[in-house]
This record gives C-alpha cells, sequence and structure tokens, in this order.
C-alpha cells in the first residue's frame, strides 16, 4: 500500500490514516485501480478486492497488465480513443465502456480517470474508478427495444416460439454428448437420449430426480456442488469440470462437465444446462501418446549424443589444409544437427509440460543479472541486431533460473525473428508491487487482436509465419507453461503493423 | 589413484567408442565398462582418477552405482550424464560431482573433466 501513501500525502498535507483508507479501499463495491504512469504503458500497480470481483480476475493476474485487458476483443469502441486522448493530455476523463470478465461476460463499465501529480506538475499515476452499471444500461436498452418489440403479434411469436422449441429439441436429441436440464432445485426437467445411454439409465429413473441423488449419489461432489449452487446468483458457469468415479453399470469413466445457466430470448430462466462428455477414452489415449512422446525423444537424445561428439570431433580434427567446400559441408552438418537437438528438446519439454513433469527448481538468484546476462547470450547469437535493456528491479528472485532464461531466450529470439533487420528490439524490466515485470517489444507486423490470446496454445503458428519461420510453434507454450507455474501471467499487447509486446509478470514473494 | 586414468560406464557402445576417441584424443587413459553391475569391480582394480557415470542403464542405474562407490569409501569424482530431464535431481541426490545434460557439448565435458581430475 505504500504507494497509495505516496499519492495521498500531497492531497492532504496531513498525516492519512492508511488503515482507514486501505479498509474503504476493501470494503467499497467500486472497482479501484492505480497505474503508474512512469513505467512503459501505464501499468497497474494497485487494485482493490472490488476490481477483482467486478472483473473477475485475480490480483495475480492484473497487476502489471494494462487496464485494456478488461476490452477483451472489443478494441473498436471510441470510448478507448476517449481515454487514449485524456491520458496522453494528463486529463481526467470519463466514459461508459464495453468490458468482459474473465469468463467472457459483457458488463457495462462506467469509468473515471484522474491524473496525480506530483509538486512539478508531472502526471505519475493514474486512479482509474470502476463501476458496473450494467443493469441501469440493459433497461436502458430494454426501454428501447419495447416499442418496436410491441409490433410484433402475438400470432407470430408464438409460431416463432413453436418453430424454435422444434428445432431445439431435434438439436438436443442429435448432439453426441450427454445434455440435462435443471431448474433451480436441481430437480432434472429433462435428458437426452445421449445421457440415458451412456449412463444406461431410463427417463423415469431421471426425469423429476434431484441431480444429486442420480445413480449411486456420482454427482453429490462437495466440489461440484458448490460452483453448482453459484451459477444461478453469479451467472458464473461451471467449466471443463473432471468427475472421476465409479459409476453404477458401466464402472470407471472420467467425465467432464459444463453446466450454464440458460437463456432464453434474452431472459433469464432459472434453469440449468448441463453437459456430461465422457473423456475416458481421450484421455487415456492422450497418456499412451504423452508416454511415447516421453520415451522416443529420450531415447532419441543417446545417439543424438554420439553424432555431436563425432560432429565436434570433426570440426577439432579439420586438417589444416581442408578446402572451403568440405569446411562448409562440416559446418552445416554441425548447423543442422543442432538444429534437430533443439527440436528434440522442444518434444521432450512438450511431453513433459502435458504429463505435468515441468518441476521447477527455485534458488534465489541476482534477476537483474539473468537478464543482463541472457541479452548478452542472444547479442551473441545475433550480432547485427541491436537489443536495448531498459529499467532494473534490484531483486533477487527466488525461482526457477534456467526455465526462465529459457522464457527470456524464447522471447528475444521471436523478437529478432519476426521483426525488420535493422529494427531494435527493447527489454524492460521493472518492480511493480510486489511483482517483477519483463516487457519484450519488437517492431515487427504485430499481431491480430483475434490472435493474441492464442499464440500462446500448443503447435499454434500464425498462418503467415508458419511459412517463413518452419518449426513446432510451441516456444510459447512453454513459455505459459513456466510463468504460469512460478504463478505469473504472460500475455501479448499488439496491433497489426504496429509491433508487438510480450510481457510476464511474476509474484516476488512466493 | 591414476590422474590420467578415467573409466566410463555407460550400456550405449556408440557413446562409449566416443567418449574413449574424445578423451584418448586429449591423452587420457581411457577404461570402457558397459555393464554395470561390474562398474564397482572394475573401478576398484582399475583406480582411476575419474569416473563417467550414464543413469539410466539395465540392471543397476548409475546413482545406485554410485552409493554403492561411496559406501565403499570410494574417493575419486564421478561426473554423471543423461538425457533424462530429473537427471540433475537424481545425480545431485547420489551425490555426484558433476551433471551434463545429453547431449553435452565436448568443450563442456573436456573442461569439467580437467577441473575433476585437479581436484
Ligand atoms: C487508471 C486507469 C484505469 C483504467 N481502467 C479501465 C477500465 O476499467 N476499463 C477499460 O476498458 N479501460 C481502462 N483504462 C484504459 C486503458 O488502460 C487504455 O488506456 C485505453 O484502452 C486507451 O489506450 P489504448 O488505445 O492504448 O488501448 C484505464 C486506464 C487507466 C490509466
Amino acid at each position: 500500500m505504500d504507494e497509495i501513501t505516496y499519492n495521498t500525502k500531497k492531497a492532504t498535507g496531513a498525516k492519512l490514516d492508511l488503515e482507514l483508507l486501505s479498509k474503504v479501499m476493501d470494503a467499497t463495491n467500486t472497482g479501484i485501480v492505480i497505474t503508474d504512469n512512469g513505467l512503459p504503458d501505464n501499468p497497474i500497480i494497485y487494485c482493490n478486492p472490488a476490481f477483482e470481483k467486478i472483473s473477475g480476475y485475480s490480483r495475480n493476474e492484473i497487476i502489471g497488465h494494462n487496464c485494456r485487458f478488461l476490452q477483451g476483443k472489443d478494441r473498436t469502441q471510441q470510448q478507448r480513443q476517449t481515454i487514449a486522448n485524456a491520458i496522453a493530455n494528463g486529463e481526467p476523463c470519463n466514459v461508459e465502456i464495453r468490458n468482459y470478465t474473465k469468463t467472457g461476460k459483457l458488463f457495462w463499465n462506467e469509468l473515471y480517470i484522474s491524473p496525480v501529480k506530483d509538486e512539478s506538475g508531472k502526471v505519475t499515476h493514474f486512479i482509474g474508478v470502476q463501476n458496473d452499471v450494467s443493469s441501469r444500461k440493459k433497461s436502458q436498452l430494454e426501454l428501447e427495444m419495447a416499442n418496436s418489440e410491441m409490433e410484433k403479434t402475438i400470432e407470430q411469436r408464438t409460431q416463432l416460439y413453436k418453430e424454435s422449441q422444434e428445432y431445439l429439441t431435434s438439436i438436443v436429441e442429435t448432439i453426441r454428448e450427454s445434455l440435462v436440464v435443471m431448474d433451480k432445485e436441481y430437480k432434472i426437467l429433462s435428458a437426452n437420449n445421449h445421457f440415458l445411454h451412456t449412463f444406461k439409465v431410463s427417463l423415469n429413473e431421471t426425469k423429476g430426480k434431484l441431480l444429486f441423488e442420480l445413480g449411486n449419489g456420482q454427482w453429490d461432489i462437495p466440489e461440484l456442488r458448490k460452483m453448482m449452487e453459484e451459477i444461478l446468483p453469479t451467472n458464473n458457469p461451471v467449466l471443463d469440470y473432471e468427475v472421476e468415479h465409479e459409476f453404477p453399470h458401466i464402472g470407471k469413466k472420467l467425465m467432464l462437465l459444463n453446466a450454464h445457466r440458460i437463456e432464453l430470448e434474452g431472459q433469464y430462466k432459472d434453469w440449468i444446462l448441463l453437459a456430461i462428455e465422457d473423456i475416458t477414452e481421450r484421455r487415456a489415449i492422450q497418456q499412451r501418446k504423452d508416454d511415447f512422446l516421453s520415451i522416443a525423444s529420450h531415447e532419441l537424445k543417446t545417439p543424438l549424443t554420439t553424432i555431436v561428439g563425432y560432429m565436434q570431433m570433426m570440426e577439432r580434427l579439420m586438417p589444416e589444409n581442408a578446402t572451403d567446400k568440405f569446411k562448409n559441408v562440416v559446418e552445416k552438418t554441425g548447423r543442422y544437427v543442432q538444429r534437430l537437438n533443439q527440436l528434440l528438446s522442444e518434444l521432450l519439454d512438450v511431453s513433459r509440460i502435458q504429463t505435468g513433469n515441468i518441476e521447477l527448481h527455485r534458488e534465489p538468484f541476482d534477476f537483474d543479472r539473468m537478464v543482463v546476462e541472457t541479452i548478452e547470450g542472444m547479442r551473441g547469437a545475433s550480432p547485427d541486431r541491436t537489443i536495448e535493456l531498459s529499467g532494473k528491479t534490484e531483486i533477487f528472485y527466488n525461482g526457477d533460473e534456467s526455465h526462465l532464461i529459457q522464457v527470456l531466450n524464447n522471447l528475444l529470439s521471436n523478437a529478432i525473428k519476426y521483426s525488420p533487420a535493422k529494427s531494435t528490439v527493447g527489454v524492460q524490466i521493472s518492480k511493480i508491487s510486489d511483482f517483477l515485470r519483463v516487457s519484450v517489444s519488437d517492431q515487427g507486423m504485430g499481431i491480430a487482436t483475434d490472435d493474441q490470446a492464442k499464440v500462446f496454445d500448443r503447435f499454434y503458428r500464425v498462418g503467415e509465419v508458419q511459412r517463413d519461420y518452419p518449426g513446432m510453434g510451441i516456444g510459447l507454450y512453454i513459455c505459459q507453461q513456466i510463468i504460469s507455474n512460478h504463478g505469473g501471467t504472460i500475455w501479448v499487447e499488439s496491433e497489426k503493423g504496429r509491433g508487438s509486446v510480450f510481457n510476464f509478470t511474476l509474484p516476488i514473494n512466493n | 589413484m591414476n590422474n590420467k586414468k578415467i573409466l566410463v560406464c555407460d550400456d550405449d557402445p556408440g557413446i562409449l567408442e566416443m567418449l574413449e576417441l574424445i578423451l584418448e584424443e586429449e591423452g587420457y587413459e581411457v577404461v570402457l565398462e558397459d555393464k554395470s553391475v561390474n562398474a564397482l569391480k572394475k573401478i576398484k582394480a582399475e583406480a582411476p582418477g575419474l569416473v563417467l557415470l550414464d543413469i539410466w542403464m539395465p540392471v543397476i542405474s548409475g546413482d545406485q552405482v554410485l552409493r554403492a562407490m561411496k559406501a565403499d569409501g570410494m574417493p575419486m569424482p564421478v561426473l554423471m550424464y543423461s538425457a533424462s530431464t530429473d537427471g540433475k535431481a537424481i545425480a545431485n541426490a547420489a551425490g555426484a560431482d558433476e551433471f551434463l545434460a545429453k547431449p553435452f557439448d565436448i568443450d563442456v565435458l573436456l573442461n569439467s573433466v580437467s577441473r575433476l581430475l585437479e581436484r
């Protein structure tokens, strides 16, 4: 909370009761964030619990980020420009902007932003105050809609309703997934054929029963119950929840559950739709594939070690008078052996991550020195490129140094690969609240909003990139795993044609 | 203990042959063993200045060999290597003096070897 002291010192002139202030911040329903205007891209250095609640993100995922993550993919709103102008001019502003919670739910954010200035009039921080005004907006919109609604004849609507009902029923019955509809007491209103088939039960045994009493109580899991009970009041769906259970009739299975509140014609009905998918077989196949990957890449490393050894001996034993052609062949072979080695390590990394075996060996190390040395190494490998470092953290970070070097190396080599030959790559490090933040920026082609979340997917490669830079496309996936294993977040800020900034944060106290 | 003599124990003949070439080229005397069950006896008989040990070998793994060496009071340093990711943790736990991940760089290997032999 020391940031607050700093901000309010001047305003009051007197000593503020910090404890009282922080209690107010904790208790209010209004979201409050503070950003540091002295750091690149105005990262959030403080947020109160209400901001976490409104946005659905946790503090770990918020500190160090720019507030625009709340806009999701909705980046063409003109309010955004209003804010950008106000920030550039160091002025306050007030907008209503469409924002999205972590689960993707839209909310209208009534946002006040005001600058905090120091004695010299320089803007040091911004304070943002957020209120979720969706319900007000909604009734506004509904009022506007009402007139046109009325013009629709009752007849038309009944017809439409009938059609959509039939339509729905046929979808529900054809789909190859088990579906159950419940009322707000979790009493089952209907279950589709696939459900009855999968669990080898009749409609009579199911309809009218409580979900938690079905079969031998297989769904009566405290954690699941808690999530289900939160669907209606909070509108938070249950997403990809796994249940492994010894089911009556069908034995031990792994089921994937998704549950949503049912919304009909824009109105919330207090019903819940539960979708159940049997992923037993899929998981087993996945496991076999992972085992295979792991064994195969391990086995391949042994002959590769021999090849690398002989390769290096060949370079050492190269006769003085060897022809340039011969030297060239040896050098090329060496390079491709290295490439093979790289691919194999990636393969091994993937299988390790998949089996959850990416173990962290945490030990305190000088974070700034690690960054400097990694950049040095990269400069050595690409001597014709400029890499500029700014900022410092002065932190002895307790983490897995070699894995974090791997992350930074990956971001740097991507930045170099995907940007024009003469352009500069920037690295910025800072300590933000109790987090470290690292940003790697390039002046490359940028990444479209749609692709931004996907770049961290396994085997994902942006189409045009695929053609120019062969490889497996798992580097960023691995980075993400490593950073999230440290409790941090990794993300990209980019716009097509304007370069990209890859950022990650790491909590200092873990 | 002979400070020019290195014993290598690995079940893979390709690696043994390659290491023999590299180490002999550097002027070391090299003794090879491809069965970890024989390793302890051989080390005792040869008294090398350094032992290079693979970790994953059939019947008796490298870390078991190392533990037996320690129990026997054998003083020479041991460098372990492996392609497996938990290799480093296994080597550390068993008390190896150094660990290299496969595939290793020759320069790195030779550096480690000469450093360990100087001790
Ligand atoms: C203190 C502060 C709070 C902000 N809060 C929000 C917010 O809650 N929702 C939002 O969409 N944008 C918010 N923004 C605006 C974005 O961070 C960003 O400045 C805006 O999108 C314009 O910049 P851009 O064009 O670079 O994205 C906030 C900005 C500041 C400085």
